[in-house]
């Protein structure tokens, strides 16, 4: 067994041992959509609303509940506890590639966000919602939340490394929020404002939010809509992976 | 055992500057078979930080040789650069100029291999609270290399060897200081490390804690292993330590073995008077003691 996957075990019962950090995880996430499916349902309705294709706003909400519960990197704050408490010190000192304490936690983060993605679709089955693109369409959806919760946590991680600060860590992880503000996660980018749509077709998050709304929304793989998303992740864990590498290296 | 400062003293040479020690036992004829027993040993060692008002010299170029198989203390005020000797040393800080080898292994170009023969037990016991004392051990055998079944064996052995049989499935979180302690000695020596390195082991801890982990150190050396010690109590390394080492504003300013020192300070004071470690420490580091209202304090000469 590799010395990530001994980690990333480690990090998964941690996580099982702390479930009080598994509530905002879920319970943010769920507020938004919740709300705001409440305040424009009767607005949006499925029978007039050509976006929606057929579905209930809920359906449309659901990315919304998704992005943020991958995109908090709590895996983060364990590491700056550790790096505090010197058990980082005690891992620095084995035998292992260094790399391979971050990856760890990278690896956890990835299996609790398929867990918690599949527990939130459950809980929005009994809203009416369905995954357009069948099974296949959840197991989709599935890897591209976990991949981007692996990079999002990658980069909460490099905070915690760099600060060494528990305020800083959790600082960091606020910047998800204006990132999914500025997304078309009220309605289709088409149909912003035009200032807002030049806003949001310049943030990442947008295309992950799309590329998720369409496994959602339509039967039919959108793989153009897809591809960007995925791209999107690409992009952000290259760029996560070699800023990690740099960082544990120079770690002291 | 074998001392290489008892026996540089005793050739009655000048102790005060570690580099001075080692170019004189240059020349001794069985300095290149002691060398190949040193478990430790250094050149020039230096460490630089950039900090945020400009560069300090944390360590500014020391020679520690430390022999294989004695207990070594390194002792200091706060800051002098124990710790971050011991950081260069256990491969967790880069060398800003000179050369370590440990276990015979180059620090600089082979950390892997310096890591792999070391144990390390840091001044705040690095332990995982949210793992049992079981589990913790089992995953630092894993990661020193150990098969399943090994790790199990071992981490049974361990806790035999620190008593914490019965708190073995309890959360760290929940042991006492001492028991923490313990547990962090136990994980330094899953792999059977050539060298162990204790930075302030028993800072904190009660006095029947302290003996304990006193106990644990001795069984550990006798066992063969090499024991770098850093501590702030002066009687742990009277009773440990078959060399100390007195580190103060970066540089060594006296080493020897504990009894040398103080024969050596008592024949300078020529008062009659007995001197201990601890006045060694204050004569070394330029401190002497001023009694105010019955408190000893501690005051720079």
């Amino acid at each position: 067994m590799s010395d990530t996957t001994v980690l990333g075990g480690r990090a998964v019962r941690e996580s099982l041992r702390t479930p009080d950090a598994l509530i905002p995880t879920i319970f943010i996430p769920l507020f938004f959509p919740v709300v705001n499916t409440g305040r424009v349902s009767e607005i949006f309705r499925s029978d007039t609303t050509a976006f929606l294709q057929g579905r209930g706003y809920a359906a449309f909400q659901l990315p919304t509940s998704l992005l943020p519960a991958a995109s908090f990197g709590s895996s983060a704050l364990f590491l700056v506890e550790e790096i505090e408490g010197g058990y980082f010190d005690k891992l620095r000192a084995a035998p292992i590639s260094r790399v391979s304490i971050v990856f760890g936690r990278l690896w956890s983060e990835g299996v609790k966000s398929l867990v918690l993605t599949a527990l939130m679709v459950a809980v929005a089955l009994p809203f009416g919602v369905r995954i357009a693109g069948g099974v296949t369409g959840f197991a989709v959806l599935l890897v591209l939340i976990a991949l981007w919760a692996v990079v999002f946590s990658g980069f909460m991680q490099l905070v915690a490394l760099k600060s060494r600060s528990a305020a800083a860590t959790q600082a960091g992880s606020m910047v998800f929020f204006p990132l999914l503000f500025i997304t078309p996660n009220f309605v289709p980018r088409d149909q912003l404002s035009p200032l807002m749509e030049i806003a949001s077709s310049f943030n990442p998050v947008t295309y992950l939010m799309e590329a998720a709304g369409s496994l959602v929304l339509d039967p039919s793989f959108q793989w153009a809509v897809l591809g960007k998303g995925f791209a999107v992740v690409a992009v952000a864990m290259a760029v996560m992976v070699a800023l990690t590498v740099r960082a544990i290296n120079d770690y002291e | 055992m074998y001392s290489l400062w008892t026996s540089i003293y005793d050739r009655g040479q000048d102790l005060s500057c570690s580099t001075a020690t080692l170019e004189e036992s240059d020349h001794h004829p069985d300095q290149k078979e002691t060398l190949m027993t040193l478990a430790v040993e250094a050149t020039a060692l230096a460490k630089r930080y950039r900090g945020k008002g400009g560069e300090v010299d944390a360590v500014r170029g020391i020679d520690p040789a430390i022999p294989a198989g004695s207990v070594f203390g390194f002792l200091g005020p706060n800051g002098a650069g124990k710790s971050t000797t011991v950081r260069m040393l256990t491969t967790l800080m880069t060398i800003t100029s000179g050369s370590a080898r440990v276990a015979g292994v180059d620090v600089a170009a082979d950390p892997d291999g310096v890591r792999r023969r070391i144990g390390v037990a840091l001044r705040e016991a690095g332990l995982d609270p949210r793992q049992t004392g079981r589990e913790l051990l089992r995953l630092q055998c894993r990661l020193y290399g150990l098969s399943a079944a090994e790790a199990v064996a071992r981490t049974e052995e361990l806790l035999r060897l620190v008593e914490l049989e019965d708190a073995a499935d309890r959360n760290v979180k929940g042991y006492s200081g001492g028991m923490k302690r313990r547990l962090d000695l136990a994980s330094a020596l899953v792999h059977r490390p050539e060298v162990l390195f204790l930075d302030e082991p028993t800072t904190g801890l009660d006095p029947a804690s302290r003996l304990t982990i006193w106990e644990e150190v001795r069984r550990i050396n006798e066992q063969g292993t090499t024991v770098f010690l850093t501590t702030q109590y002066l009687e742990e390394a009277d009773q440990l330590c078959d060399d100390v080492a007195i580190i103060d504003d970066g540089l060594i300013v006296r080493q020897g073995s504990p009894a040398a020192l103080k024969d050596e300070l008592g024949r300078r004071r020529g008062d009659g008077i007995a001197p201990t470690l601890d006045d060694v420490f204050l004569d070394a580091t330029g401190r002497s003691r001023a009694r105010v209202a019955g408190d000893v304090q501690e005051v720079r000469a």
